[in-house]
């Protein structure tokens, strides 16, 4: 059940993601923001796995749970805009 | 619940490539349908991650409790056999050992005794004749001891006297509490 739950809040992150795709194609303006909402997610993905021991104690979290949700979040930005650009 | 689950599984995973696949983004309502449809189907997903987290739970819950009266049932068990082996032991020990057992309830049987007499106001007005009557256990403890041996009357006599043979009052002083022992111990 852990698996199920887990999954499908993976499944709405991709969702969240082609979203974020679908916005951007509705105007310039709103695609160069979402490109700056994504240069700003990517900044902090990566100082986030620079300063993941910090980070993980600020969380209160183990740092392998926190590479998890790192990793899992970039899949799901990969699938989301690969399904969205994809269709 | 299982059924509510896979439904709202299906329907966001449905919801989201559906129209992305099928509807043309060159059309303003077919980019509003898509728009609406990630919407729907974002809401799906988190619902069903909802309550599958809630179902994840209580099963984890279930899971402590199981745990629990597994452990107390083999604590039970453990602690049953425990006490069973201990009256095996016990057992054993009495039907090996009969001797012992019964040095013991003799031994206890005799404290009891003497701690059940009243103490009377003869026993506390006479700490002297106590200390005489332990002396003179002491004595009887000691010729049987040195008869044990071997010895005879009259060096009992020296030994614990002091006292040589003779027709001295001393000796027969120590002679006639030699007899008066002997006898005493003979009517106990």
């Amino acid at each position: 059940m852990r698996a199920v739950y887990l999954g499908n809040y993976f499944i709405a992150g991709c969702i969240a993601f082609s979203l974020l795709g679908w916005v951007a194609s509705l105007h310039p303006i709103a695609f160069r923001a979402v490109l700056c909402l994504l240069a700003a997610i990517a900044i902090g993905w990566g100082l986030s796995w620079l300063l993941d021991f910090s980070l993980s104690k600020l969380l209160k979290i183990s740092v392998a749970d926190l590479q998890a949700l790192l990793i899992s979040g970039l899949g799901m930005l990969l699938i989301g805009l690969g399904v969205f650009l994809c269709t | 619940m299982h059924l509510k689950l896979f439904m709202l599984s299906a329907s966001s995973v449905v919801l989201w490539i559906a129209p992305l696949a099928a509807l043309d983004k060159t059309l303003d309502i077919n980019k509003a349908l898509q728009g609406a449809s990630l919407t729907a189907a974002i809401a799906c997903a988190v619902t069903a991650g909802n309550i599958a987290r809630e179902q994840a739970e209580q099963n984890e819950i279930e899971e402590i409790k199981t745990r629990a009266i597994t452990a107390d049932v083999v604590d039970e068990i453990a602690t049953s056999a425990y006490i069973s082996q201990q009256q095996r032991q016990q057992e054993a020990e009495q039907i090996l050992n009969p001797c012992e057992h019964l040095e013991r309830s003799l031994a206890l049987t005799y404290d009891e005794g003497e701690r059940s007499e009243p103490i009377t106001q003869n026993q506390l007005a006479e700490p002297e004749k106590n200390g005489s009557e332990n002396g003179e256990s002491e004595r009887i403890e000691r010729i049987h001891q040195l008869q044990a041996k071997g010895w005879g009357k009259a060096k009992i006599i020296l030994e614990i006297w002091g006292v040589t043979k003779g027709g001295s009052p001393k000796y027969k002083a120590a002679e006639a509490e030699y007899k008066r022992l002997i006898q005493e111990e003979g009517g106990f």
